[in-house]
């Protein structure tokens, strides 16, 4: 599903975000990427979402060349992709259910269709009740859960997660890390970044660590103790 | 994938699929329109204050023009309604008699910009003179009538303040003729100001239209600077520039046709009020005069082509907008 070839990123400050960086995820795999503040984890995900472009190598994305695909092409890419931000990312001036229909509505759907995958996947995340509530009446755990529905209503092949439970108190955080896993027994493949090292390790998933752009662990989901 | 040519069944599998994919495409189309369409009027709707404002701006901007070819319409009318009808009268040299009037008379009558002729004895004048208060006495007292013949000439209706005093001089050419009378110098002035007047109405159409073009340019411009954080949400979950920019284009449509329809309907009241006037006008002038109302067809066209005026400023100002926000 994701294949990193020899990929570098500088940014023009001339900080090297990402240094030579190989690695694969397969298709359906979960896997967490971690590392200090700074090793890289959210510019390996914006590589992947073309937010950014890599100064060196390839990034492939379902046997696609990202950097064949040009300006035209980002917002279908974007399509194929779930994104979950640590700050949700919401429109606070649209109902629950209005924001996670965005992807539908961009994908030209019709209302009866996206009325109903909305609620299914309102459901998934327990927040079927709130769907005519504005974001700002529900607490964070809840944002982020309306966040997570909105990568997943359209049934993406990939979903990424930028430090999704950065906001989160434990409880809510392993509640959050449960529905990534329940959407990688779906068969979508997931990548998600965060530092929270404690909750990773009971995930019990695949774990790639970064250190400065690098690649410096690659552990598979039954070595993680 | 093989050389093999495809079999009838797979050909037509695949034209149907295809003819799905674009009918899927097609309707997915029509639901971003129907949706951007609903969704920026929703927008507008609700902050109703700053719609209306952005709304009646436009609306009285281009009431202006149309309150003013109203204006310059209805001077034509009345100018039409007192000049253009009145008849051209001929005067024959006197001695001439009834054979050569009748003569030059239907000479003048088979003229192409003559509508009527009509021939006025010397005793049909005199017996005018007579029904007058006051000549009745004087009249007697002359041994002949002194009155020549005279033409009515009426010039037809189409004619243009030049082709009538082409007319006139072509009758005052005439040998039997001794003088022609004519209102022609006013109508002609008329004309005049009446062609610079539609002159100034192009010019405040033009120039209020531009206005309108910059006030829905700069409403949608503060709309999309209050939104870049949404739209950036949207790039993220993979929105097209288009389709990023379609509600702000259906908001310029939005603002045009409400600010057209307020114009249209503010040159109708300003009509409305002028009703009465010209009712006292008419009474005035034995029923000559009437309001000439604006066509249906402005009327119509007004909201139309302020839609297309407002499009045009969301247009432009969210195309270069959106290119700098990348």
């Amino acid at each position: 599903m994701i294949r990193f070839d020899q990929v570098s990123k500088r940014y023009e400050s001339g900080h090297e975000a990402i240094s030579q960086l190989s690695f694969e995820v397969g298709d359906g795999e979960m896997a967490f990427v971690t590392g200090h503040s700074g090793a890289g984890k959210s510019t390996l995900l914006k590589l992947l979402a073309l937010i950014e472009r890599p100064s060196h190598g390839q990034i492939h994305l379902d046997g696609q060349n990202l950097g064949k695909v040009g300006r035209g092409g980002i917002p279908k890419l974007r399509r194929r992709i779930g994104m979950v931000f640590q700050d949700h990312r919401l429109l606070m001036d649209r109902t629950v259910f209005d924001n996670v229909e965005l992807p539908l509505v961009i994908g030209g759907l019709a209302p009866a269709e996206r009325g109903k995958r909305v609620r299914a996947a309102l459901e998934k995340v327990g927040l079927l009740a709130y769907e005519r509530q504005l974001p700002d009446t529900l607490s964070t755990g809840e944002q982020q859960r309306v966040g997570i529905a909105r990568a997943i209503v359209a049934r993406p092949a990939l979903l990424i997660a930028d430090e999704p439970t950065g906001n989160l108190d434990p409880q809510l955080a392993v509640e959050i890390m449960g529905l990534f896993a329940e959407f990688q027994q779906v068969g979508t493949t997931v990548l998600v970044a965060s530092h929270d090292l404690p909750l990773i390790k009971r995930m019990k998933k695949r774990v790639v660590v970064l250190d400065h752009g690098r690649l410096v662990a690659d552990v598979a989901a039954q070595e993680v103790l | 994938m093989s050389d093999r040519p495809d079999t009838p069944a797979e050909a037509a599998g695949r034209d149907a699929r295809s003819r799905r994919s674009e009918s899927r495409r097609v309707a997915g189309w029509a639901e971003h329109h129907r949706w951007s369409a609903s969704a920026s009027l929703g927008r507008l709707l609700g902050r109703p204050f700053g719609t209306l404002m952005t709304v009646a701006v436009i609306g009285l901007a281009l009431a202006l023009p149309l309150a003013f070819y109203l204006l310059l319409g209805n001077v034509q009318r009345m100018g039409d309604a007192m000049g253009q009808r009145q008849a051209v009268s001929v005067f024959l040299k006197p001695g001439q008699g009834d054979a050569a009037a009748q003569l030059l008379a239907k000479s003048i009558g088979e003229r192409a910009d003559v509508a009527a002729v009509t021939v006025r004895t010397p005793q049909q004048g005199m017996d005018e003179l007579a029904a007058m208060q006051g000549f009745s006495g004087a009249l007697h007292a002359l041994d002949d009538n002194p009155l020549p013949y005279v033409l009515q000439v009426m010039p037809k209706d189409a004619l243009d303040a030049g082709a009538v005093q082409d007319l006139v001089t072509a009758l005052r050419d005439e040998r039997s003729v001794d003088m022609v009378q004519d209102s022609g110098s006013w109508r002609q002035r008329l004309d005049a100001l009446l062609g610079l007047g539609n002159r100034i109405v192009a010019v405040l159409a033009l120039l209020l239209s531009l206005a309108a073009v910059l006030v829905v340019g700069n409403t949608v411009r503060v709309d999309i600077a209050g939104r870049v954080e949404e739209i950036g949400v949207l790039m993220l979950v993979g929105a097209s520039r288009s389709f990023v920019r379609r509600p702000y284009l259906y908001a310029g449509i939005w603002y045009g046709l409400l600010g057209g329809l307020v114009a249209s309907l503010v040159a109708v009241a300003i009509e409305l009020s002028l009703v009465a006037p010209v009712e006292r006008l008419n009474a005035a002038y034995a029923g000559k005069l009437s309001i000439g109302a604006l066509p249906l067809w402005l009327l119509l066209a007004t909201p139309v082509a302020s839609a297309v005026l407002g499009w045009v400023g969301a247009r432009l100002v969210s195309a270069w907008q959106l290119r700098r926000l990348g």
